[in-house]
């Protein structure tokens, strides 16, 4: 057996109703003043009264600014507003834009110092405030990874954070509050997830059968749930197999990594700000098909494990997984080509920029297959 | 029991290494390229070295403590460098479980991995004869 490493450091509590037990749960961590983070949409629509309600016997102060986009500057005023107020631990209610942003606000509250400091990889070596994540898309698996990314505007790119102490100390999983989700999102985000299942599970070093059981059964809840939440958005069960679909797979890929489809993902939404998922969904085909010489048998494997196939040879089975993630990206009424999801026309040298940023995201080392310049032109222009 | 035997030995080898990387002119080209200052910073023996592309002319290659600040630093204990440059370490795996520490916008230096590649087969040419010359 090959060797691998896996960790969750995050304590995973999912129940119906779960949000309105944050507050206890910030309490047995030993907060005093908590930062609560979200976004406006999520506050000003109402959607938060059950989490926010259990806060009233609590000191705590809400920062509802974070951008869809967020930035180093948004976090750089929050981690202000946090020192001000003598907040001394963090709770993220949102999708991953808000807990992104909450985990590199805990660098810059616990560590002090200058942010882009921090950036790299296992670059930070110390437990972190206590950071309680209620996720309100079920997509990103932010809740329980140890990566974050946020935007530096001036630089037009995304800063990566990876260390193990990004992951929240507790994930909050609440069916309840991803009912309001729009079905465009809810699709997107469930993209996302499923990507996060089928990259992980390919990756180089996917090699546990801890990320691969987690794989397989996210990917399985994924197809069986994203038509029926996205469809019908208050299925309470649905919504509940998709929240905790998108966890599972975000343990998957933060001990496994992901691929080429996040590389490129990633680049369109620094360029473009190209929705995460949507840009997943759109991408994940082609990432597919170019890997397929190479992890046909893998592919083939998952395909058959999540239903979506019988067949014994991999090839055709491969192919069916393509096929069952078309129809779902159908039914969903996901965008099928980038032009469709309001990229415009793609010049020479958005391509050469988008190359740079693909080929320089550090999701692309983890894909089964070498990725050279040429390749990812070509795959831009095959999702056009 | 660790490869180099003391901090001298460590930055003999890894001068000599890069000092062959630069005499090679694609991987140079494209160092240069990235007008990029790695750090390496070594544990067990302890050493530095700093390769230094920033003015994309003139790769610098030093040893030993430095006042340039580098804009990666990529920590690591002195055996895994040398498994890495054997062509033994699974660059992924060994990020993942911790064995190497990036720092700074790591990206750009995870870009010139597939670059440096071609050094894979310098490298035990570098180690054999750095182990005629201390026999
Ligand atoms: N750290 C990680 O592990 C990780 C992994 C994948 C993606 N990401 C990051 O996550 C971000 C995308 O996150 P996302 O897809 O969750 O979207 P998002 O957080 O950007 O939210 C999208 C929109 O949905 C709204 N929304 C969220 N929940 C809602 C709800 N329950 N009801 C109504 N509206 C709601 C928000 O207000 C926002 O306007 C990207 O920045 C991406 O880079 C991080
Ligand atoms: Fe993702």
């Amino acid at each position: 057996m090959n060797p691998f490493v896996f960790h969750v450091p995050t304590k995973i509590a999912f129940a119906e109703g779960a949000g309105s037990s944050t507050c206890e749960i910030v309490k047995e961590l030993a907060g005093n003043k908590a930062l609560i983070i979200t976004d406006k949409p999520l506050l000003e629509g109402g959607y938060l009264t059950s989490v926010l309600e259990g806060f009233e016997d609590m000191p705590h102060v809400i920062f509802s600014d974070v951008p869809s986009d967020s930035d180093v500057d948004c976090v750089n005023t929050i981690a202000e507003l946090a020192r001000t107020e003598e907040c001394d631990c963090i709770v993220a209610i949102g999708g991953g834009s808000v807990m992104d942003t909450a985990k590199v606000v805990n660098i810059c509250l616990t560590l002090g110092g200058e942010i882009l400091e921090y950036q790299g990889l296992n670059n930070i070596a110390e437990q972190l405030l206590p950071l309680v994540a209620v996720p309100t898309t079920a997509g990103t698996g932010s809740e329980v990874s140890m990566v974050a990314m946020v935007k530096d505007h001036t630089e037009g790119k995304k800063l990566l954070f990876g260390s193990r102490y990004l992951a929240p100390s507790v994930a909050i999983l609440d069916p309840l509050l991803t009912v309001s989700l729009p079905p465009k999102l809810t699709a997107a985000t469930g993209l996302d997830a499923l990507t996060h299942a089928i990259e992980s599970y390919v990756a180089v070093i996917s090699n546990s059968v801890f990320t691969d059981s987690l794989c397989t059964d996210s990917a399985r809840m994924v197809f069986e749930n994203l038509r029926t939440a996205t469809k019908n958005g208050a299925d309470i069960e649905a919504r509940s197999q998709m929240l905790v679909a998108s966890t599972m797979a975000g343990v998957a890929f933060t001990n496994s990594g992901v691929g080429v489809v996040h590389a490129l993902a990633h680049s369109m939404g620094a360029k473009f700000g190209t929705h995460h998922g949507i840009a997943n969904s759109i991408f994940l085909p082609h990432g597919i098909l170019f890997n397929m010489d190479i992890a046909a048998e893998r592919y083939a494997r998952l395909a058959r494990m999540v239903g979506v196939s019988k067949s014994t040879k991999d090839l055709t089975a491969t192919k069916d997984l393509l096929d069952a993630i078309e129809q779902l990206c159908i039914d969903c009424g996901l965008p099928r080509r980038l032009r469709d999801a309001g990229v415009p026309e793609l010049n020479n040298s958005d391509i050469e920029e988008l190359v740079v940023l693909a080929v320089s995201d550090p999701a692309i080392m983890f894909n089964p297959k070498d990725c050279s310049e040429k390749d990812i032109q070509e795959l831009y222009e095959r999702a056009y | 029991m660790q490869f180099f035997a003391n901090s001298d030995e460590l930055h003999h080898v890894m001068n000599e290494l890069w000092m062959r990387i630069g005499r090679d002119p694609d991987m140079l080209e494209k160092l240069l390229a990235s007008k990029l200052i790695v750090q390496f910073q070594y544990r067990e023996p302890e050493g530095r070295v700093t390769i230094d592309c920033s003015d994309g002319i003139e790769m610098r290659v030093s040893t030993g403590e430095q006042l340039l600040k580098p804009i990666v630093e990529m920590s690591m204990k002195a055996d895994v460098a040398h498994e890495f440059w054997l062509g033994k370490v699974n660059v992924p795996f060994a990020i993942v479980s911790g064995k190497i520490v990036s720092r700074g916008p790591v990206q750009k230096a995870l870009t010139l991995l597939p670059v440096i590649k071609p050094a894979f087969d310098i490298y035990p040419n570098v180690i054999s004869q750095f182990k005629t010359v201390t026999a």
